[in-house]
């Protein structure tokens, strides 16, 4: 009983990080651009095809190595590009934000839809990134596991590193506060916008690589792995970086307790009760500001 | 736009589609897409009552459409209500959970009320297909299969009598449609439109924004939930299949391309997409990569959709003719002294 419980929690937990790598690139690009980006999952779901194509499809050396050290620049220049071209000309207008949501669905369809055209409607595995078990005491990982936690908990004090000491992400945050204040004083803004972009594109595609080889490449992942972004980062408070690693810690608990003994299938609609419940006494959500 | 010009535009349109079936009765497929028309074009307008005019970013619109058809299927085929009574008992079901979702919504900020309608039209599959779904007849992932027929003055209204249904349907869309021009029209249109332009301003004015959002929301779920039940009653069948991401779509090209927060623009949205969804429908998959990329490139390049790309052109000629007459009025002066 109580290791059972441990075991949860540590199911949980693992959950928790990836989540948090994939919602703390959409609260950074929510708090510095305020785009309402739709088509998040899709990208994640991106880079499981792209670690596919160069691991089975192309079949190159170097394994996970060449894939994270290809797939960082490779979703840089995706997300950078698509936000000069199809975002900022939205920009222009009043009410660009929802402009951006509804052409955002659009391009996640068209993203979704494009996979399976490309690559078929199967489900594509991945070999595993490394194999084998480790066992402390009465408990046993998954290597996999242990990998994945890793990676993404040195993913994020990579990027907090980045947004902390150096002077791209200094300019990031300075956008957030005031843009106005942050162009005046020679930010440029549209750049920095399509930089924050590209770099949520990175995050989110890197989170894709890392639970794709644990389940599957799977075309209609998009959606759900949108949503749970959004939920947590609205749950953690929008564009709060911090209440973003909270709410995915907490959400990655819930689903793991909830899964284990109630069932795989109440999943979404205790997330959502609960966010309704947050939301509906905090409406700015754990740790947004008002 | 005014409300004669607005009145103009639906009655033509209605009163095109409406003469349609007297050359078309006899083939039941242009009857379907006549009908599906209809019904689309009814749901889609609410939505652009909610988030063209109201500015709630609501994107529960299609579960409020699958809630009024799981009702009123229940309705009549576990506690057997005639489907014309149940038609309307779903509406109000409908409002209710409509305005339940919408009390804690509507103290969000735009883009949270986005993010939980859109939830909550993702976990309401589960819902639907899981234990609890089962328990209010819901029939899981198997779904409801013998809806009955509307039955009204010893008629049935089904999928097998096309062209009767298509006239119910119409009479409906024409009631709902002068419900959505009153709206606009009345002094909720102007609290809608003052709303948007300064929130604070209005406030302090006296205009409720909780107050008419709560209530454009309701009458919104209203209709959606009744075009629903409409619905199920004439394809006889329901499942979660409803809930996918291609409906969705579909509802959303529709106010894309008729312009978001230009009435009736969205029923000759309405119109444009069905039409095309289903003359696409040969190129199987390819459709919806064709359809997601078709919303991508109408909100870039017509912001305002057909009705945008209609008033440039009219206040093109307009501009034309006005410079004309005052070059004539100008020529007139020279020569006259």
């Amino acid at each position: 009983m109580f290791i059972e419980i441990i075991e949860v929690i540590i199911s949980g937990l693992l959950n928790g990080s990836v989540y948090a790598l994939m919602a703390i690139g959409l609260a950074l690009v929510y708090g510095v651009t305020k785009a309402f980006n739709f088509a998040y999952g899709s990208f994640y779901t991106m880079g499981g095809y792209f670690a596919w194509t160069l691991l089975v499809s192309l079949g190159i050396k170097g394994g996970y190595y060449t894939v994270f050290l290809t797939a960082i620049p490779f979703l840089f220049v995706v997300g950078y590009f698509l936000e000069k071209i199809l975002i900022s000309p939205l920009r222009k207008r009043s009410d660009w934000q929802m402009k951006a949501m509804m052409l955002t669905l659009g391009l996640s369809l068209f993203l979704d839809i494009g996979y399976i055209s490309v690559f078929g409607p199967r489900l594509k595995s991945l070999p595993d990134i490394v194999e084998g078990t480790l066992t402390i005491g009465p408990f046993v990982f998954m290597n996999q596991d242990v990998v994945i936690f890793i990676l993404s908990i040195t993913g994020l004090l990579f990027f907090a590193w980045v947004l902390n000491n150096t002077r791209v992400g200094m300019a990031v945050q300075a956008v957030a506060q005031n843009p106005i204040g942050a162009q005046i004083v020679g930010i440029p803004k549209d750049r920095v916008f399509a930089a924050t972009f590209a770099i949520s594109t990175i995050m989110v595609g890197i989170g894709g690589i890392l639970l794709s080889q644990k389940n599957f490449v799977n075309p209609q992942a998009s959606t759900g792995i949108m949503i749970k972004a959004w939920v947590i980062t609205a749950f953690g408070g929008m564009g709060s970086i911090k209440g973003s690693l909270y709410a995915a810690l907490i959400i990655g608990m819930l689903e793991a307790f909830v899964g284990y003994y109630l069932g795989m299938i109440h999943i979404e609609i205790a997330v959502l009760t609960l966010l309704l419940i947050t939301l509906a006494f905090r409406p700015q959500g754990l740790m947004g500001r008002e | 736009m005014n409300a004669k010009s607005m009145v103009t535009i639906l009655a033509v349109t209605y009163g095109f589609l409406g003469i349609l079936p007297l050359f078309l009765g006899d083939s039941s497929i242009y009857m379907r897409i006549l009908t599906m028309i209809l019904i689309w074009s009814v749901v889609a307008s609410c939505w652009d009552l909610i988030m063209g005019y109201a500015g709630i970013f609501s994107f529960g619109q299609v579960a409020f459409y699958v809630i009024g058809a799981y009702s009123s299927a229940i309705l009549s085929v576990s506690l057997n209500v005639t489907p014309i009574v149940s038609i309307f008992m779903a509406g109000t079901i409908t409002a209710i959970i409509g305005v339940i979702i919408g009390l804690p919504c509507l103290k969000l900020a735009g883009p949270y009320i986005a993010l939980v309608t859109f939830a909550f039209q993702l976990a309401l599959e589960p819902f639907l297909k899981g234990p609890l779904g089962k328990a209010i007849g819901s029939g899981g992932s198997r779904g409801i299969i013998s809806v009955p027929p509307i039955h009204i003055f010893g008629m049935d209204f089904s999928s097998s009598e096309l062209v009767p249904y298509f006239y119910l349907t119409l009479v409906l869309t024409l009631i709902c449609s002068a419900v959505i021009v009153v709206i606009l029209k009345s002094h909720w249109g102007t609290a809608f439109l003052a709303l948007k332009d300064s929130e604070d301003f209005a406030a302090s004015l006296g205009v409720s924004a909780f107050k008419y959002k709560l209530l454009v929301f309701a009458v919104t779920s209203f209709i959606t939930g009744l075009f629903g039940a409409l619905y199920v009653h004439y394809v006889g069948i329901l499942s979660t299949r409803m809930l996918s991401m291609e409906v969705f779509t579909v509802l959303l090209i529709m106010i894309v391309v008729g312009g978001i927060g230009q009435y009736p623009g969205v029923v000759l949205g309405a119109v444009v997409t069905v039409t095309m969804n289903e003359l696409l429908r040969p190129m199987g998959i390819y459709r919806l990569l064709i359809m997601g990329g078709m919303v991508v490139v109408i909100v870039l390049l017509l912001p305002d959709g057909v009705t945008g790309l209609i008033r440039k052109f009219s206040v093109f000629r307009m501009t034309k003719k006005r410079t004309e007459q005052l070059k004539h009025r100008n020529e007139t002066h020279e020569s006259s002294p």
